[in-house]
């Protein structure tokens, strides 16, 4: 079925991101960023915006240049003004869309590549994407392996990883810069709205039934490239759009999840209460 | 400034005229600590009265507006706060959080530094030696966010002894412990103590859990208003200065060096 080169480059680099959100992922929710990972993925709207006025062929690079715009933007007002987060957040969010449609209303031959990159488009994953999330996957997996107690103590407490001596400063910086990376890269299949689910989703299904942190990532991992792939396929086959079939895939799964943890924690308490 | 001389051998903490302020409020109004080697000391004060924000400054974790700390005769950097264990009050974690009690520990000792991929089997192996009469064999693979604050309180000791520290700092290590469990946890300090034969610097607001524990005491309110035995700086005088209702406009200031002497 996947004798299409075009489907063939999506089912992959669904397996490459689906498994690299989810470890990702697991960092992202337990540190709860999951809000900040959206409006990092809206901002892409912006850059997208402005990679084409600036007549940019492939818009990866000023999405990612946008959404680090919008992340510094973001540090920097919550440092300097007593604003809540989730205000700052939704400042940005809605600010950085507002924008991009508007500097796309006013372009012209663009409105209808928008669909593509507000939903996700397996058609729009050319072999430059597949090379692309290769290498970042790679690298970003390495990185995290190396970094993996910095990153767990880290998200632990920040005041024990900085007695730790641990630079909470760099690293913190270091996880944004790879959380907006891989959230540009993702918008190719899961589009600007969904592309938040996928570091939310395969986690939250792995917390249902994980034990440790250990289990956790592994399940995520896991998860993600089911989610990732099974969702691929499924907009394949059914001529679905991709987005959407990806979260649907990853919502089963998260279901099945929890369905198994109580089944599992109902069961516990049946032999306990056994004579 | 005139020039500052630190003791030659390195006192655990010494520091002169710390300030710092926050916002609009100056919290700490030039705090001068002399924190021997090899003690269990308390410090103290009312809510408000600058001992977390000192705290902080110790860990390296604010840096004051003037003055000057050093631990163990050094700055404080990276270097020797490798010296140093911190036992947070809590930890800011989330229930979604599902780090186990067994990995929490095994981030921070050198031989288990690759917890994720050995055997939970050979991680407690090079644990079981740091953990010895912690009494945490049972819990290893309990989530960090699920236990009880005792429990937690014996994991953060736990870890933060791993690393062989020579300077303690508790953080109100009895907020959140029942009464029984207060016990225990002295019990385990002193043990601690003369096991590893460190400084232990409790930090709380409450005067009663110093009384027996610690061998000399630091209230502070802005400044270290007074410092001595546990019973010196019981005495009424110097618990009004420390937490009494005028303490507000209250200004002392002999200069650096000069404390009461009760």
């Amino acid at each position: 079925m996947f004798t299409e080169a075009y489907m063939q480059r999506a089912l992959v680099t669904a397996l490459l991101l689906g498994p690299l959100c989810g470890l990702i992922g697991v960092f992202v929710t337990a540190r709860r960023m999951a809000f900040f990972s959206d409006t990092i993925s809206h901002a892409a709207l912006a850059g997208i915006a402005v990679g084409f006025w600036l007549g940019f062929a492939d818009p990866t690079l000023p999405m990612v240049a946008v959404g680090l715009g919008v992340a510094a933007l973001m540090l920097w007002l919550k440092e300097k003004t007593d604003l809540l987060t989730d205000t700052i957040m939704a400042l940005l969010l809605s600010g950085s869309v507002a924008f991009g449609i508007v500097v796309i209303s006013l372009l012209k031959g663009f409105r209808g590549e928008l669909h593509r990159y507000l939903f996700g488009d397996i058609l729009s994953v050319g072999p430059q994407e597949v090379w692309l999330a290769f290498a970042v996957s790679a690298v970003v997996a390495v990185a995290v392996a190396v970094r993996l107690n910095a990153l767990t103590l880290l998200t632990a407490s920040e005041d024990l990883a900085h007695v730790s001596g641990i630079p909470v400063r760099r690293l913190n910086y270091a996880f944004v810069l790879v959380l907006t990376v891989v959230v540009a890269l993702s918008i190719r299949l899961l589009g600007i709205i969904l592309v938040t689910s996928l570091l939310v989703i395969p986690p939250a299904a792995a917390r249902n039934i994980a034990r440790n942190l250990r289990q956790q990532i592994v399940l995520a991992v896991l998860a993600g490239a089911l989610g990732g792939g099974g969702g691929v396929a499924l907009s394949y086959r059914f001529d679905l759009p991709c987005g959407p079939s990806i979260v649907l895939t990853s919502v089963a799964l998260f279901l099945a999840t929890l369905a198994a943890s109580r089944l599992r924690q109902a069961s516990g308490r049946a032999l306990r209460s056994a004579p | 400034m005139a020039e500052i001389r630190f003791h030659p051998g390195g006192l655990a903490i010494e520091s002169r005229g710390v300030r710092v302020t926050l916002g609009d409020t100056q919290v700490l109004r030039g705090v001068d600590l002399h924190v021997p080697r090899g003690k269990i000391v308390a410090l103290i004060g009312p809510n408000g009265s600058g001992k977390t924000t000192l705290l902080r400054c110790l860990l390296g974790l604010q840096k004051p507006d003037a003055g000057e700390i050093r631990l163990f005769g050094e700055h404080i950097g990276p270097k020797v706060l490798k010296r140093v264990g911190y036992v947070p009050q809590r930890l800011p974690l989330d229930r979604s959080f599902i780090l186990s009690v067994r990995e929490f520990l095994a981030l921070r000792l050198p031989g288990t530094a690759g917890w994720f991929w050995q055997s939970h089997r050979r991680t407690d192996a090079l644990l079981r030696d740091a953990l010895e009469g912690l009494d945490l064999e049972g819990i290893l693979g309990r989530p960090l966010s699920g236990l009880s604050g005792g429990q937690l309180q014996r994991v953060l000791i736990a870890s933060s002894l791993l690393t062989k520290p020579e300077l303690l700092l508790l953080d109100e290590p009895t907020a959140g412990v029942d009464r029984p469990g207060e016990q225990s946890f002295y019990e385990l300090i002193t043990e601690v103590h003369r096991r590893h034969k460190l400084t232990v610097v409790l930090v709380s607001h409450d005067l009663s859990m110093v009384y027996r524990h610690a061998s000399r005491v630091y209230a502070l309110n802005g400044v270290i208003c007074c410092e001595g035995t546990p019973e010196e700086v019981m005495s009424a005088d110097s618990l009004k200065q420390a937490y009494g209702i005028h303490v507000t406009p209250y200004h002392h200031d002999h200069g650096p060096g000069h404390h009461h002497v009760h």
